[in-house]
């Protein structure tokens, strides 16, 4: 009896701890004080929602911006890497440049170890936390689709900027989406294989995960639909884990395919490129911009010459915006930029854009990010955002020739790219 | 196609071998599943990767990284192992925990030195790919099987030929006895570490090779493939895990090539190895006839 | 600190407390390593989701993926009668990778989407993370109740007798199959309840929420704590789950450190921090004695005069 006493002592403790806790902060309280439908407590004040065209907006002397990637996860550590260099390059220039109508602006910046326990616990912090403008999401599907919910219910704006799944922005009105959901991608995919590639008989090898199944799915329903005489002649799922993709190539060769469409990240997307010409299968291979990244030049050397990719960054655009981020992101760094930086950076461009003209309070931006229209970013030309907060903005193909990414083509057509179409 | 995907399944299975043949020898004496084992692979990986292109060298990457990452082993043994395990009654799993402290260290440690991003090898073969008919056969594969070949055969020298060998197989069968009867078990240990974690480093070099990419996260799926393969081969038996690892791959690569099995292949090494364990709870090869 | 974040962190803590109080039952108690929990954290999880987001009853629920995970327990044990120690943890692990591949397959898990649940009404108040810590810290404390109870009875005695000698405790006339398969299915069914709280605190889940890693988390939560004893596994899985948070201090080398302590935590108390043998628990228990003078038993009078005696 001792022990079950002694036990109910220590939780007592621990439940006095907690409730000294929740005695200091006011604002704070996740508990019923939090109201449950956002558009009631983040009315915008009057005039503030006419975006753009009345005075600026007083803004606090320090702007800062919460973000979270996954910098620690050894399997993510190099998206997070990226992702979390983009931010930190493009606060450094704002400031630089003047900051946002003078206010400086101050990155708070987490790392989720692709948990999404951790990232749980860093929304609830950023959320409640009064001095933080708008969140940025640098991170993955997982952490990024845990967090939205809990920015939603604290009235914090939240942009994600690469995360996949299909519903992140499904959270509600303040969370916005900066990348193409799988489907959008996928389909621009499947009209580039039969209308220019002129491909028949393709074989899918993709990751098994949201970012596979999405592309996948989405790509076989526009060929059904539109393109019959092109037949899905393998398909095979690999883990994300899983490093020996020799057995499937060989496996995708035989089955007779004129195209291999890798729904793959880089690591995976380069092994494909190395065994297809390491075989000497002599097969095209279409890829993603999971595909998108120098160290996929790098592994694959000289096999990924001739690699189509469909992504949102365009390397040959003349637009000022992406060619001095290039050129940033390698000075600073030391290496080039990949999609997943380029996203974060974008991610952080509109938030800018919408705090110069909105100010900080959480329902201005969103009307002013919700009527946002052709914004040049670093991915291109920023069309709108549709209804449920994602981005609508063309897609871009990119071929690689002589180890670099070149333009190869654009899908533009406004029935395919925008996301609420699925 | 079939000759093709079985030449495949074997330069897979002889590299799980290879790979889990440290974990093996250090199973065989200290009854331990050493996760950290797969940070030695890692660690061994990104050392080969440095002294190759500081030195032009993969032989010098493969004799140094592997004597380096082996006398880390021994470090390991005496300061953290063999400490844990002199306390009486300690689970299996107490000691396995320090390991995943250790491997989580060394991924990290990985990360933070050697940076996030992959390291490409690009290691220039002197030989051509090998064509016969449609069969095809990479200069990697080649030194995949030639290397798991000439390293089995050093240790079943080391093993079966010498003294220290003589010390290990005896400390293999029963500590106790092997004890009383004044073997130095300690230096059996020693042989262990050295052997299990400069075979592991061997394995990452090989691995970094074929695939061209090594990455911090390189030593998170054999940190627990290789305890199935060890598994499967009986626990502590070096040419149980040689057949293990042949059996792994073949069974990898035939079920995801030609059935439709609904999972992926990490987890048919564990289908396999629980189907064999119900047939034959010891292992395919139990502990009495080892080499 | 914001008390958001503070429950957050909290109502995790708790979760992963009930789960490492599951696992102890199975390894600490009845002495079976066992390295797949989160298999059976994952199907609790899951059951407790897809009912509540068919509209089902949120207590109901939880008690549903308590049941099916103690089915499937049930299963687990009648399997571990026939492998011994390192390969029945080896084939846990293997059932671990198992469930996660079917996780991200099935239709009725979500499949690679996994799935989004609303945050249950209970008693007509919408769950937050305070709620959730409350209602786990009820949990947990009920469970050490009947965990207490039990040890004390003739389960308790015969799975202890099993840990320390199967063998003799067959001899005895003790039915150790019963037993051993009666802990695993009471340590899954807990671990299947853990499951349901836990899909519901987060909103989300997908199949790599219960991987291997989790598995291997649970694992070190005992071990660090002490293995066998109900406050090691409460202690030690609040200090791993809020290490992440503590350590944010240490910035990019968090993990690192992460790593550093998990070894020298085991190498230098490898019977677990608080554990029955552990330095810092008998001198705590010495400084308690000395406030508290101990009323001896008579089982403690008998063990004195037989010490006395050599």
């Amino acid at each position: 009896m001792k022990k079950v006493l002694a036990l109910v002592l220590t939780l007592m403790m621990a439940l006095s701890l907690v409730a000294c806790g929740g005695n200091g902060s006011t604002g704070g309280d996740a508990g019923t004080a939090a109201p449950s439908s956002p558009s009631t407590t983040t009315t915008a004040p009057s005039g503030g929602d006419t975006s753009g065209n009345s005075a600026a907006p007083a803004l606090p002397e320090t702007i800062k911006i919460g973000f979270f990637a996954p910098v620690s996860a050894a399997a993510a550590s190099a998206d997070g890497a990226s992702a979390i260099n983009s931010a930190k390059l493009a606060v450094k220039l704002v400031n630089e440049n003047g900051g946002i109508n003078g206010s400086k602006v101050e990155l708070v910046d987490f790392d989720d170890g692709l948990d999404t326990t951790q990232a749980a616990n860093i929304a609830e912090k950023l959320a409640y936390d009064d001095s933080i403008a708008a969140v940025v999401s640098g991170s993955y599907s997982g952490p990024t689709k845990v967090a939205a919910p809990i920015f939603q219910d604290a009235g914090k704006l939240m942009v994600s900027a690469y995360a996949v799944h299909p519903d992140v922005t499904g959270a509600g009105d303040l969370i916005f989406s900066q990348s193409f959901p799988g489907a959008v991608q996928a389909t621009g995919a499947a009209v580039f294989t039969a209308e220019q590639l002129k491909a028949t008989k393709v074989a899918i090898i993709y990751v098994d995960l949201d970012f596979g199944t999405t592309q996948v799915n989405a790509f076989k329903a526009k060929l059904a639909k539109d393109y019959p005489d092109v037949h899905v002649v393998f398909e095979q799922g690999v883990a994300i884990s899983d490093s020996d993709l020799t057995s499937v190539v060989t496996a995708a060769a035989a089955s007779g395919a004129d195209l291999i469409y890798s729904v793959n990240y880089y690591e995976q997307a380069a092994e494909v490129l190395r065994q297809v010409g390491l075989q000497g299968l002599n097969i095209p291979v279409l890829g993603t911009e999971g595909a998108d990244s120098w160290m996929l030049l790098d592994i694959a050397g000289e096999y990924a010459n001739g690699l189509y990719i469909t992504t949102n960054m365009n390397r040959d655009d003349q637009n000022e915006q992406t060619q001095a981020y290039i050129k940033n992101y390698r000075e600073e760094y030391g290496i080039q930029p990949d999609m997943v930086g380029a996203s974060v950076y974008d991610a952080f461009q509109v938030l800018f854009e919408a705090i110069k003209n909105a100010g900080t309070d959480s329902a201005a931006m969103r009307d002013y990010i919700s009527g946002m229209k052709n914004f040049d970013t670093v991915t291109g030309t920023l069309l709108y955002y549709n209804a449920e907060g994602s981005a609508v903005k063309p897609i871009q193909v990119q071929l690689v020739t002589n180890g670099e990414y070149h333009y190869a083509g654009i899908v533009d057509d406004a029935q395919i790219i925008d996301p609420a179409n699925y | 196609m079939f000759l093709q995907q079985l030449i495949n399944a074997l330069t897979i299975g002889s590299l799980y071998a290879l790979t889990a043949m440290g974990a093996t020898l250090i199973y065989g004496i200290l009854g331990i599943l050493d996760i950290a084992n797969a940070g030695a692979y890692l660690v061994g990986a990104y050392l080969g990767w440095y002294i190759y292109y500081g030195t032009g060298s993969i032989v010098l990457a493969f004799l140094l990284s592997m004597l380096a990452v082996g006398l880390l082993g021994i470090l390991l043994q005496r300061a953290v192992y063999s400490p844990i395990l002199a306390k009486p009654h300690t689970l299996s799993i107490i000691p396995l925990v320090a390991a995943v402290g250790l491997f989580t260290m060394s991924s990290d440690a990985v990360r933070l030195i050697c940076g996030p991003n992959s390291k490409a090898y690009n290691l220039k073969f002197p030989v051509e790919t090998l064509r016969v008919g449609n069969v095809v056969i990479l200069p990697a594969w080649l030194m995949i099987f030639a290397l798991t070949a000439v390293l089995l055969v050093i240790l079943w020298f080391i093993l079966n030929k010498t003294k220290l060998g003589l010390a290990w197989r005896a400390t293999a069968g029963d500590a106790e006895i092997a004890r009383v009867c004044g073997v130095n078990t300690d230096t059996a240990m020693a042989l262990s570490y050295i052997l299990g974690y400069g075979f592991a480093a061997a394995a990452g070099i090989m691995t970094g090779i074929l695939y061209n990419s090594i990455t911090p996260a390189l030593g998170e799926v054999p940190s627990y493939k290789m305890l199935a393969i060890i598994v499967l081969g009986g626990l502590g038996n070096p040419m149980g895990t040689v057949v293990a690892g042949l059996i792994i791959g073949i069974a990898e690569v035939f079920l995801s090539v030609y059935t439709a099995i609904p999972i992926p292949k990490d987890a048919i090494a564990f289908v396999v190895l629980i189907i064999m364990l119900l047939v034959k709870p010891d292992g395919i090869m139990s502990r009495k006839n080892k080499v | 600190m914001s008390s958001a974040y503070l429950y957050s962190i909290l109502a995790t803590a708790t979760i992963f407390t009930l789960l490492a109080l599951a696992l102890n039952i199975i390894t600490g108690y009845a002495g079976q390593a066992m390295m797949g929990i989160a298999a059976f954290f994952g199907i609790g999880a899951y059951t407790a989701a897809i009912i509540t987001t068919n509209g089902g009853n949120f207590l109901l629920a939880l008690l549903a993926g308590m049941l099916v995970s103690g089915i499937f327990g049930a299963v687990l044990g009648v399997i571990s009668l026939r492998l011994q120690a390192d390969f029945l943890a080896i084939t846990t692990i293997g059932i671990n990778f198992v469930m996660v591949a079917l996780f991200n397959r099935l239709k009725i898990t979500g499949g690679t989407l996994g799935l989004t649940i609303k945050k249950p009404v209970l008693f007509g108040v919408k769950m937050n993370n305070t709620y959730f810590f409350y209602m786990t810290v009820i949990l947990i404390v009920v469970l050490c109740l009947l965990l207490g109870k039990m040890r004390r009875s003739w389960f308790g005695m015969a799975l202890a007798s099993i840990n320390n000698d199967p063998g003799a405790a067959r001899s005895f006339g003790i039915n150790v199959s019963r037993y051993q398969i009666l802990a695993f299915t009471i340590g899954t069914a807990v671990a299947g309840l853990a499951g349901g709280v836990y899909a519901h605190r987060m909103g989300f889940i997908s199949s790599s929420d219960f991987a291997f890693v989790v598995s291997i988390q649970a694992v070190s939560m005992v071990v660090i704590g002490g293995l066998g004893t109900l406050r090691g596994p409460i202690f030690g899985a609040l200090l791993i789950t809020s290490l992440p948070e503590i350590l944010r201090f240490a910035d990019d080398y968090r993990e690192l450190v992460y790593g550093l302590l998990l070894v020298l935590m085991v190498r230098f108390m490898p019977e677990g921090l608080i554990g029955d043998d552990s330095p810092v628990w008998s001198a705590l228990m010495k400084l308690w004695r000395k406030f508290v003078p101990k009323k001896k038993t008579r089982a403690d009078l008998i063990a004195e005069s037989v010490e006395g005696g050599r």
